[in-house]
C-alpha cells in the first residue's frame, strides 16, 4: 500500500479529518434549509462522519464518495445502522459520474486541495443545478512560501498546488461559480477540549510508517502554520 | 494516591494524542497506546525538534514502534495534556 498523508489518513480511521473537524461542518450547516428532494454530495467523505450526520439531522438525499476504497469502506460501516440509506461508491471527483445538473448541495471538506482543483471544480460546476451550491472548506496560501517550503509542503501531502486566497476565488469564478462568501473558521474554539480531541482507533497491525507521516504531519503542521490556513468558500452556480 | 490518579488519566485519555512532561524536564509526545499500574505506552511522535529533515529523538527511553512503544513510569509523569489534532 502507498504510504501517503491520505492513506495514513484512512488507516488510522480518521473522523473528520479536516480543519475544524465535525464542529465547523455542523456549523457550516445551522442554517440551512433541506427537504426530501434536496440532493446533498458529500465529495471525499472520508469515514462519512459528514454524510452520516447529514442522514441523520436533515431531510435531504445523502450521496457519498471518496477515491480511497478503505475510507469507503469505513464510511459504510458507519453507515450500517442509520435509519436513511447513504449512497456510497468509490469515485473520483474529477471524473464524476452524476448527469449535469442533478445535484443541489456539494460539500467539499479539504478535498479540492488534494485534486488539481482545475478539473475539479469545473465537474463539480457540471453536475451542480442551477443555483446549486458548494461549500468547501480548503487549505489556502497566507504568507509566500520559499521553494523549498512549499516543495516540502506538496511533496508530503500530495499537493499539485497550494492556492492563496485569491488564486481558489478566480478558479470558482472561471468555472462558472459566483462566489457568496469567504470566510476564515474559527479553528480555536473546541481545539483544547479533550471530549473532541481525535479519537484514533489504533490497531496493533498498523504499519509503523503510518506513525512517522503522522509524526511528520505535526512537525509540518507546526512549521508552517502561519503560512497555510483555512477558508470557508461558499458559492452558488 | 497520585500514582493511581495518572493511571487513571492515561486510561482515559487512551487513544488519544498527548504530551507527557516528566519530572525530569524532558517532553514527550505520542498516541497512549497502553497503561498498566506502572507504566504509560506511547506511540511516540517526538516531532517538532528537526526543521526540514525530519528525525527523533528518544533520549535514553531508546526503543520505539514494537510492542508498545516507549514506556514512561507513572511515577515519573509530571503533567499530562491531550493534543489538540488538526487534520487537512
Amino acid at each position: 500500500m502507498d504510504k501517503t498523508y491520505l492513506s495514513c489518513l484512512a488507516e488510522f480511521g480518521i473522523g473528520g479529518a479536516h480543519p475544524g473537524g465535525l464542529q465547523l461542518t455542523k456549523k457550516l450547516l445551522t442554517d440551512e434549509r433541506f427537504d426530501e428532494n434536496t440532493v446533498v454530495l458529500d465529495v471525499g467523505c472520508g469515514t462519512g462522519q459528514t454524510a452520516a450526520y447529514l442522514a441523520k439531522e436533515f431531510e435531504c438525499q445523502v450521496i457519498a464518495i471518496d477515491n480511497n476504497p478503505l475510507m469507503v469502506e469505513k464510511a459504510k460501516e458507519r453507515f450500517v445502522n442509520l435509519q436513511k440509506e447513504i449512497n456510497i461508491e468509490v469515485a473520483d471527483v474529477q471524473r464524476l459520474s452524476f448527469e449535469k445538473g442533478s445535484i443541489d448541495v456539494i460539500l467539499s471538506e479539504s478535498v479540492l486541495s488534494f485534486t488539481d482543483p482545475t478539473i475539479s471544480i469545473p465537474e463539480i460546476t457540471r453536475v451542480l443545478k442551477e443555483n446549486g451550491r458548494l461549500f468547501a472548506i480548503e487549505m489556502v496560501l497566507e504568507l509566500p512560501l520559499n521553494a523549498e517550503g512549499r516543495r516540502e509542503i506538496s511533496e508530503f501531502y500530495g499537493l499539485g498546488q497550494i492556492w492563496t486566497v485569491e488564486e481558489w476565488r478566480r478558479a470558482f469564478l472561471a468555472s462558472g461559480l459566483a462566489v457568496e462568501s469567504i470566510e476564515v473558521p474559527d479553528l480555536e474554539a473546541n481545539s483544547h477540549d479533550s471530549e473532541t480531541a481525535t479519537d484514533f482507533s489504533l490497531s496493533e497491525s498498523i504499519d509503523e510508517a503510518f506513525y512517522d507521516i503522522l509524526s511528520k504531519h505535526f512537525v509540518l503542521t507546526e512549521n508552517y502554520k502561519d503560512h497555510l490556513g483555512v477558508r470557508i468558500f461558499k458559492c452558488m452556480k | 494516591m497520585a500514582k493511581e490518579n495518572m493511571y487513571q488519566m492515561c486510561n482515559r485519555h487512551r487513544g488519544k494524542a498527548v504530551m507527557i512532561r516528566t519530572k525530569d524536564g524532558k517532553e514527550h509526545r505520542g498516541i497512549i497506546h497502553h497503561v498498566d499500574n506502572r507504566q504509560v505506552y506511547l506511540q511516540p511522535m517526538n516531532g517538532g525538534r528537526n526543521l526540514g529533515g525530519f528525525g527523533y529523538g528518544y533520549g535514553g527511553y531508546g526503543y520505539r514502534g514494537r510492542g508498545f512503544g516507549l514506556g514512561i513510569a507513572l511515577g515519573a509523569i509530571a503533567t499530562l495534556a491531550v493534543l489538540p489534532f488538526f487534520f487537512w
